[in-house]
């Protein structure tokens, strides 16, 4: 497998890189606006249907604005000021540390983006260095650029009429730090995609936390098309992404072999829409009823791909599902295909005459959609060119990888960017003396490992997850916070509790992590707690005060727990229980009054002693 | 080897001993020459020293932009027949991404493709009569675009749309608001804050907003169409001697003063929603000339006395004073003013608060002037004023009778407590 990395970081300068908006501010008050973006089509050249799709009529964009996060030139209401200065030196540091031979001017270029998450409808970028390398022990990757950039606005929801993007987010200055393909495999990618950030992350120049960095990862297999997937957040994923897309792909390659072997060629594809309205108005369904609702029914054949749709020797990599999620571009809520007719209750007589109109034979299948107008005949032509595409393996497209890591459909890949220049910012000369001396002096990763390994009196090994993690800051802020709370427990919550409430899908924020450390340095909880409280802080959205209060999970005092002991140790005395089964027994039944109450330690030392008081040592 | 290369050339380079390959591209007048601007095939533009670049080979010697028939068609769309006047600047352009270049469009053809909305409203016609900058634009400019609104009416079409820069737009819109009397229909200044280059510009949304109220309504009078507020879906119609660019960059850098907006044009809908009405009050006359000898007189405190001297000595034959508050000016002025309306000069009072009217009954400062013969505006823009006193320095008019009143909606008794 090839592959390669674009990877965006953010650059923690304390201003965007076009305005003075600091946007680690809160915002006070917010307005609303709304937009229209357009791009006519003549000059877009070959336009991806996607983004034809989103400069279609009758999508609006609506923005958030805040008064501290964002000002008029994220409105796109003022010219972009200079751009920062302290961005543009740490461009130039970054393409320094990688070896690349910075540029003597900087340009900033429009490039067209149309999904709205840019109020001007473009990304403005520039290239800083060109041709550099990332060597990390024996690995060895080329650098093809480094580039400057500012991020996007961040899209808080998805509408009936269009997107809505708060703009607190766009205009942060990111480096777009893009790899040469690399031949090898996930391990292989995974150590790449970990080597460049790590050493990103020691320069000290870039912003933590959950979003600050992202990576696209193209793949590809054989001699086949490029698949784009974007949004790999965290690390952990880049491997899984890679061996999805290895298997999903080598899947294609064997479907193209299956379409080979039925005898399906390009001339297959000759095939129309067909409009089987009438033929579905006849079905009793209940299902087919509801889809029909006003809609027209609009069917394709699918030359040879009868059983096709729905085989997925990795789970999420069935064709069906690529259909299903093309089908949503154009706003439809999905598609039906010839493998799953029977679960739709549609009756034999119905079907018989749905082939006959389609002209399918055993080995063909269909695939249907709900809908009216043009757009219906323009979603069903975008799904006859990919099951055409099917003959030549993997098509080159970008997908969207899941937080299983998996990847989803999410459009035919665009062309080459359409790019002209920013004629708002002047050039940016870059002379001899910058290039020489904007460099970086850091540590290397294994000095920083020990250094907060020693400075916060924690293993070497939990050292290095805090430093690999986004969460290092809270970390730190925390161990500053709370300094009768051992450092090991914070750092134990942060990786270990956090990990598996997120396997379940929940998201752990600072404030809950300091409200649950606050209760446990007031002694309100005990450390024991601290999981369960914070998954249900979390998964109710409730405050961690509430859960405790809710929870009566008050602790109790060290006498309190005494007298617990005594009191049960006594009750038990009449069973006769075997002296070596007593610590068992006991331990178990105190435990199941004071759990998440008091340190578990407290109780054992507690329980011992007794026991040994009254029954002597064993 | 340095000197063949040559804008347009796609070349092969050798920089810090690595290959690049890009076409070289022009420089703009502010850039230096002691680098080149080279597009790699990727869309970006670097910019290398040209001492430490080494020319390979010239793989293509013009790549050229491919250049279009430029015919112009007209009538493209349907409705009543509505008159697009070009101007100047760019209401509508297209980029050319693989050299960079932004090329504006001037063609019908090339406009409604770029507008497609407005052939559904109107039957489309464009006529460039000038390219210039608005900033550029001068009393002679304004004369050719009355012409052309004379003539475009006398053609029988429904209304004209005159795009424009939009830094003097108010001006003209004045200027043409004086030289065409009661137009048959409506003519809309309309211009963009936004270049149109960029998918989010509010040229087509400003450009649809004026072709609607050309089309669909009867009023008659000048008018500028822009941004209501910061949404793509509301656009006002503002009453041409009426308004002014209050903002250097907002779309909805552009309103009334002293007025509430004439209209306003509901994009989605394509609905016209008039505040006012304003019918043909006789037969359209043209009266298009104008003689630039008048001044907009700024006073501020300090101001230099060889300055005041000039203005108010030299060969200018109209000064409308910018005074402060309702109407006034230092008492060091006075002796200038005097003398300048003792030779027959005009002298009229704006206020530089820009809302509200002058008052110069109010205090002593006030009633001094009047004395002295300064005319009041009333609640007249100063660049209305301006633009008025060139006018009917132009043609002829009694100066003293002619700007205190109101002809074409610039000054009115009475202001809307509604901003």
């Amino acid at each position: 497998m090839k592959m390669g990395f674009e990877i965006h970081i953010q650059l923690n300068t304390k201003q965007k890189l076009f305005c003075c908006c600091n946007p680690h501010e809160v915002d006070t008050k917010t307005i609303n606006f709304g937009r229209k973006l357009r791009v006519s089509s003549s000059e877009m050249g070959e336009i991806d249907p996607a983004a034809e799709f989103e400069i279609g009529k009758g999508k609006d964009i609506t923005y958030v604005s805040g008064d501290r996060t964002s000002c008029l030139v994220e409105a796109d209401e003022e010219p972009p000021h200079a751009p920062n200065g302290e961005a543009i030196k740490s461009a130039i540091k970054i393409s320094n540390l990688f070896s690349a031979s910075i540029v003597d001017e900087i340009h900033f270029m429009r490039k067209i983006v149309v999904d709205g998450s840019n109020t001007s409808g473009f990304q403005r970028t520039a290239i800083v260095g060109l041709d550099g390398k990332f060597v990390n022990g024996g690995n060895y990757v080329g650098i093809n650029s480094i580039c400057l950039e500012e991020d996007a606005g961040r899209l808080v929801e998805k509408t009936e009429t269009g997107p809505v993007y708060n703009l607190d987010r766009l205009g942060i200055p990111l480096l777009e730090i893009t790899t040469e393909p690399v031949e090898g495999d996930a391990m292989l990618g995974e150590k790449i995609a970990a080597g460049i950030g790590r050493t990103l992350k020691l320069t000290g120049l870039f912003a933590r936390g959950l979003g600050t960095i992202r990576q696209d990862v193209n793949v590809s297999v054989g001699n086949y098309g490029i698949v784009e997937v974007k949004g790999v957040q965290k690390l952990e994923q880049v491997r899984k992404v890679l061996e999805f897309e290895e298997k999903r792909q080598s899947w294609l390659v064997e479907l193209s072999k299956i379409l080979h072997n039925r005898g399906i060629g390009k001339s297959d594809f000759n095939t129309k829409i067909v409009n089987l309205t009438d033929i579905f108005l006849a079905s009793n369904s209940q299902i087919i009823r509801r889809l029909m609702s006003g809609q027209n029914a609009l069917a394709l054949k699918a030359p040879g791909f009868s059983g096709l749709f729905a085989k997925e020797p990795v789970p999420d990599s069935r064709l069906g599902l690529d259909l299903a999620d093309l089908c949503k571009l154009f706003g439809f809520k999905g598609i039906v295909h010839s493998d799953e007719i029977s679960k739709y209750g549609i009756e034999g007589q119905i079907l018989n005459e749905v082939y006959k109109r389609l002209d399918i034979s055993e080995k063909d299948g269909f695939i249907l959609i709900f809908g009216s107008g043009e757009k219906a005949y323009r979603c069903l032509e975008m799904a006859k060119l990919r099951l055409e595409a099917s003959l030549y393996g993997p098509p080159s497209e970008t997908r969207m990888a899941t937080e299983k890591g998996t990847t989803r459909f999410l459009r035919p890949r665009p062309g080459a960017s359409r790019m002209y220049p920013e004629t708002d910012i002047m050039t940016i000369l870059v002379s001899g003396e910058m290039k020489a001396s904007y460099r970086i002096e850091m540590k290397s990763w294994e000095e920083t490992v020990n250094d907060i390994a020693g400075k916060y009196n924690i293993p070497h090994q939990v050292a290095e997850q805090l430093l690999d993690s986004d969460y290092l800051e809270w970390f730190t802020e925390a161990v500053m916070a709370f300094k009768s709370i051992p450092s090991t427990v914070i750092a134990s919550v942060i990786l270990q509790t956090f990990e598996e409430l997120r396997k379940d899908g929940l998201q752990a924020n600072k404030s809950a992590l300091f409200d649950i450390l606050d209760a446990v340095n007031k002694g309100n909880i005990s450390k024991e707690a601290i999981h369960d409280v914070l998954r249900e802080s979390l998964s109710q959205s409730i405050s961690v005060e509430s859960v405790i209060k809710r929870r009566g999970l008050i602790s109790i005092s060290k006498d309190e727990m005494s007298k617990i002991v005594a009191s049960i140790l006594k009750d038990s005395v009449s069973e006769n229980i075997q002296r070596e089964k007593i610590y068992g027994v006991i331990m178990g039944r105190v435990m199941k009054q004071v759990r998440g109450k008091i340190d578990g330690k407290l109780v054992d030392q507690e329980v011992k002693r007794q026991i040994e008081e009254k029954f002597g040592t064993n | 080897m340095v000197q063949q290369m040559k804008p347009g050339q796609l070349v092969q380079l050798q920089y810090n001993g690595k290959l690049l390959e890009g076409l070289i591209m022009p420089r703009s007048l502010y850039e230096d020459t002691m680098h080149i601007t080279l597009k790699l095939k990727n869309g970006y533009n670097i910019g290398l020293d040209i001492d430490k670049v080494r020319l390979v080979k010239v793989i293509e010697h013009e790549a050229t932009a491919q250049t279009e028939d430029e015919k112009e068609y007209n009538e493209i769309g349907n409705g009543p027949r509505v008159l697009i006047l070009g101007t100047g600047g760019t209401i509508a352009s297209k980029v050319d991404y693989r050299t960079g270049a932004v090329k504006p469009a001037f063609s019908a053809k090339e406009i409604v493709d770029m507008v497609p909305e407005i052939g559904n409203i109107a039957s489309i016609s464009v006529k460039t009569i000038m390219n210039e900058l608005s900033e550029n634009i001068k009393p002679e400019n304004w004369s050719i675009m009355s012409n052309e609104v004379y003539k475009a009416f006398n053609s029988g079409y429904k209304g004209v749309v005159i795009a424009h820069g939009t830094d003097t737009m108010h001006y003209s819109a004045s200027a043409v608001s004086f030289a065409v009397e009661n137009p048959p229909g409506p003519v809309i200044f309309v211009g963009s804050q936004r270049s149109s280059d960029r998918p989010s510009s509010d040229s087509a949304i400003n450009l649809q907003g004026a072709v609607t109220f050309a089309a669909k309504s009867n009023a008659s009078g000048v008018f500028v169409a822009m941004h209501a507020g910061l949404d793509d879906n509301l656009v006002a119609v503002h009453r041409g001697t009426r308004v002014r660019k209050n903002h250097t960059s907002r779309r909805d850098a552009f309103e009334s003063v002293n007025d509430i907006p004439f209209a306003y044009v509901d994009i989605e809908n394509s609905i016209i929603k008039h505040e006012n009405e304003a019918i043909p009050k006789g037969k359209i006359k043209l009266m298009p000339n104008f003689l630039a000898k008048a001044l907009i007189f700024k006073f501020h405190p300090g101001i230099s006395e060889s300055i005041t001297n000039a203005v108010f000595k030299g060969d200018l034959l109209s000064v409308i004073i910018e005074g402060t508050g309702l109407g006034h000016v230092s008492r060091e002025i006075f002796p200038y003013i005097r003398s300048a309306i003792d030779n027959g000069k005009f002298v009229g009072m704006t206020s530089q608060c820009i809302w509200g009217s002058v008052g110069m009954a109010v205090y002593e400062t006030g009633r001094d002037l009047l004395a002295m013969g300064v005319v009041p505006l009333g609640d007249m823009l100063s660049e209305t004023a301006l633009v008025k006193s060139m006018w009917a320095l132009g043609n002829g008019l009694d100066l003293p009778s002619v700007m205190p009143l109101n002809l074409r909606g610039e000054i009115a008794s009475r202001r809307p407590v509604e901003k």
